[in-house]
């Protein structure tokens, strides 16, 4: 792939799981080549994940699919000497290296800042950790269900009100956000490096990520703000900042920032026109809010969220729907803006970088690897002969 | 400060609320210049919302402090043709001009990407919307509640079990990440304009990024899977990766990827190594087949401790697992600031997130207080060329202020 803003830059994702890898992806997005490092045998451990309970089933890795696309795979024995020699060759010739690995294992591996950089000294070496580089939990292993998601105060504070269970979040909707910032971080290294001739070091974390999304309410806590309670959504203090249930059992959320003008274009779309000037003071609707919040419910239950949707755009009301998983299958506006787009061999289709370069096309996603797919073909690009594979095969320093 | 990344990056801030204004607030970590243009007035809109009944309550106004630190405020009326005119001589200068303004407004405005590219081919024009930049629904407003989180599946599916009420985001958590895609991609058109010399248009959205955030579950949808109805924590089919309650009423995620290796030890570090050799839970297999009878041994277990108790003990031995934090424990949550997530405010009041990376070998500007509308108009003014007697006609047009 001689294409793209990338073109010749050389990246290895030795890394697992989501966060880190989806770094490596952007890249691959925009044309990089990226050399996916695997453990022999059973490869990363990410590819079982759609198997276990719970998991959506189907017979294809969708989740290898989605965050492995258009690399080429390697797997290698890190613990053998010469399984680290490959790695090094690697190392010599590449752009940036990218691991997650928690700090004890790249001390045992050798795969440390300190053990690569004399390789390199343009390489960018990216680190992804759970908690960040220093401190007494630095070492600690976490996921984004326990670094971005509960550590940050977002489970905490993402319930429907106080009381109910908190929930769990969604898989890897916290890993993917910081596989953005790791990228962003590359690149700025990258940058950097353009004006320097020098690699570096760039780092990220969950819990810095999950923080980040956080950091509302967390500068909120920080300044010593008060916080209110949170009240079920029958008696949230604003109506027209809410959840409502159309008669499909399907929801939606308004979320009218400008009220002074869409109150009323609001009220007269919904049917409601008589009740415009009883509740046309903010401090009035904020007042009676749970009687004006179940005369919406009555209203709302009375027709389908495909009915409310074309009533509400046509009246210029800001409101989202809470789209289920089936909906986008068929949202055309994914589409058309490039953000669901179609894998190169037609076999379906996937979810894209989340910005784009005028200018710059991405390449047309291509298939994920199987475990050491292209281990000949690296191992060949970085000098190694006939004889010397079928060695690192036997001794399976290599697979 | 000539060891920052980006000293001498100028970048226009034209933008409102988190998304955009965001990305430009990270540049400004690393050193570069932010002007941040407000209408006269009220200003950027986003400084009203911690005064909107349901936020937090203070007279700080916590949200300006995070996301518009260290930049220089000047007020625009870019209706009026001498306002437009400053946002011109900005413009013709900067590196990276932001803007969240709807397609539309953009187009009246003749503030859009074709109105202000040929004025400065070097120009990095970074365009934030809700829905993307083409399509039918390119010309809609949104925010984060309804394009991030509603629309890309994560408000249906981030939930207790599938019986009970989709949650509300909170404040910012769609905004905040979608802010770092817009700053990656500043940074990649910075990166090609060192190797073509011309900026270009770069982009991203509030979909995009909902999408890119629920990528896992989409992904599976786009495959042909089905997609398990949530079970509420009882029915769970997984005792060994599930959210626990302790003594003191806290609640934590217990993740143990590895179980069979992790759950003797956590068995055995709790006090209780019989339940790893129990017939019923000896191999992962056994304790998926039984996980009810298993979950109510680990309720029980946990329940007879509290969560500092927990915390230290399972960190030291080792087992993947992250209680619920609550905002209140950021304020004492050594980690986050050993991590540099937290950092101290440059005048030693208060604290604030970091942008959340680093880059070795560069430091990033401690972080300076917000500006007030209009703080940095006479100066910017100025430095852009302005003589005093224009400034002063400006001011009486009501242009700038």
């Amino acid at each position: 792939m001689a294409a793209g803003l990338f073109a010749g830059l050389r990246v290895i994702d030795c890394a697992s799981f989501i966060a880190a890898p989806a770094a490596a992806t952007i890249f691959s997005d925009f044309g990089a080549d990226v050399i996916k490092v695997e453990p022999t045998g059973e490869g990363d451990l990410y590819r079982s994940l759609h198997t276990r309970p719970g998991s959506p089933m189907v017979n294809r890795d969708y989740a290898w699919i989605l965050d492995n696309r258009n690399k080429r795979g390697l797997a290698l024995d890190l613990k053998s000497e010469r399984g680290h020699e490959v790695l090094a060759r690697l190392v010599e010739k590449a752009d940036v290296f990218i691991t997650n690995m928690p700090f004890p294992v790249r001390r045992k591996l050798r795969t440390g800042y300190d053990d690569l950089k004399h390789l390199n000294p343009r390489l960018i070496y990216a680190s992804f950790t759970a908690y960040g580089e220093d401190g007494p939990e630095a070492e600690k292993t976490g996921f984004d269900s326990t670094a971005y998601w509960a550590r940050s105060g977002l489970m905490d504070m993402v319930r429907p009100d106080a009381d109910a269970v908190p929930a769990r979040s969604a898989p890897g909707m916290g890993d993917h956000p910081s596989a953005v910032a790791l990228y962003g971080a590359i690149m700025t290294a990258l940058w950097r490096r353009e004006k320097t001739g020098v690699g570096g070091h760039v780092d990220t974390s969950l819990v810095a990520n999950g923080l980040w999304s956080n950091s509302y309410l967390v500068q909120a806590k920080l300044i010593g703000a008060e916080f209110p309670p949170r009240p079920k959504r029958t008696h949230v203090l604003n109506p027209l900042s809410n959840s409502y249930r159309c008669k499909d059992g399907r929801w939606f959320i308004l979320s009218m920032v400008n009220e002074a003008r869409q109150y009323a274009p609001f009220m007269h779309a919904i049917g409601l026109v008589h009740l415009t000037e009883k509740y046309a003071v903010q401090a009035d609707r904020q007042t009676n809010s749970p009687e004006l919040i179940e005369i919406y419910d009555k209203v709302f239950a009375e027709k389908t969220l495909e009915e409310w949707r074309k009533i509400l755009d046509a009246a210029g009301i800001t409101f989202g729907i809470v789209n289920t998983l089936d909906d986008l299958l068929a949202d055309d506006q994914a589409r058309h803006a490039r953000v669901i787009v179609p894998f190169e061999d037609k076999s379906g289709e996937t979810i894209s970088s989340p910005f784009n370069l005028d200018g710059e096309t991405k390449r047309p996603p291509a298939e994920a690897p199987s475990v050491g797919q292209h281990t000949n073909e690296i191992l060949r690009e970085h000098g190694y002969n006939d004889a010397e594979i079928r060695k690192l095969r036997e001794t399976k320093a290599v697979a | 400060m000539s060891d920052q990344l980006f000293a001498g990056l100028k970048v226009v801030d034209c933008a409102s609320f988190i998304a955009a204004p965001l990305a430009a607030t990270v540049l400004s970590d690393f050193g570069a210049d932010v002007i941040k243009i407000e209408p006269p007035g009220e200003g950027d809109a986003y400084r009203r919302l911690h005064a909107n009944p349901g936020t937090p309550k203070s007279n700080v106004d916590y949200a300006w402090m995070h996301g518009a630190r260290n930049k220089r405020g000047i007020a625009l009326d870019l209706k009026t043709p001498q306002g437009l005119g400053v946002l011109h001589r900005l413009v013709d200068k900067a590196d990276v001009f932001i803007t969240n303004l709807p397609l539309p407004v953009r187009r009246r405005m003749k503030v859009g990407y074709e109105d202000l590219s040929p004025r400065n081919p070097r120009l990095i024009y970074a365009s934030f919307t809700a829905y993307g930049e083409a399509g039918e629904e390119a010309d809609k407003t949104g925010f984060d509640s309804t394009a991030y989180w509603a629309r890309s599946g994560l408000m249906d599916q981030v939930r207790a079990d599938s019986n009970s009420l989709p949650a509300r985001s909170v404040a910012g958590m769609g905004d905040h990440p979608c802010s770092i895609a817009l700053y990656a991609a500043i940074v990649t058109g910075l990166f090609k304009r060192q190797a073509t010399g011309k900026g270009g248009l770069v982009s991203s959205s509030l979909l995009a990024n909902g999408l890119w955030s629920n990528a896992f579950l989409v992904q599976a949808r786009l495959t042909g899977a089905t997609i398990p109805p949530r079970p509420p924590r009882e029915e769970s089919m997984t005792a060994t990766s599930n959210m626990y309650r302790t003594r003191d009423e806290r609640w934590f995620n217990l993740a143990m990827v590895n179980d069979e290796k992790q759950f003797p030890i956590l068995v055995a570090t709790l006090g209780r190594p019989g339940l790893s050799s129990d017939p019923r839970f000896t191999t992962t297999e056994l304790r998926r087949a039984n996980v009810r009878a298993l979950m109510a041994e680990l309720d029980d277990l946990f329940a007879q401790f509290d969560l500092a108790y927990l915390r230290k003990t399972l960190d030291a031995a080792g087992i993947t697992f992250g209680f619920v934090g609550t905002v209140d424990e950021a304020l004492h949550d050594r980690q986050m600031r050993d991590a540099g997530a937290i950092v101290p405010m440059a005048d030693g009041k208060g604290e604030t997130i970091s942008s959340p990376f680093q880059i070795e070998g560069t430091t990033k500007v401690a972080p300076k207080p917000a500006p007030a509308i209009g703080q940095h108009t006479d100066e910017i003014l100025r430095e852009y060329g302005f003589a005093d007697a224009e400034i002063s006609a400006m001011r009486e047009a009501r242009a700038v202020a």
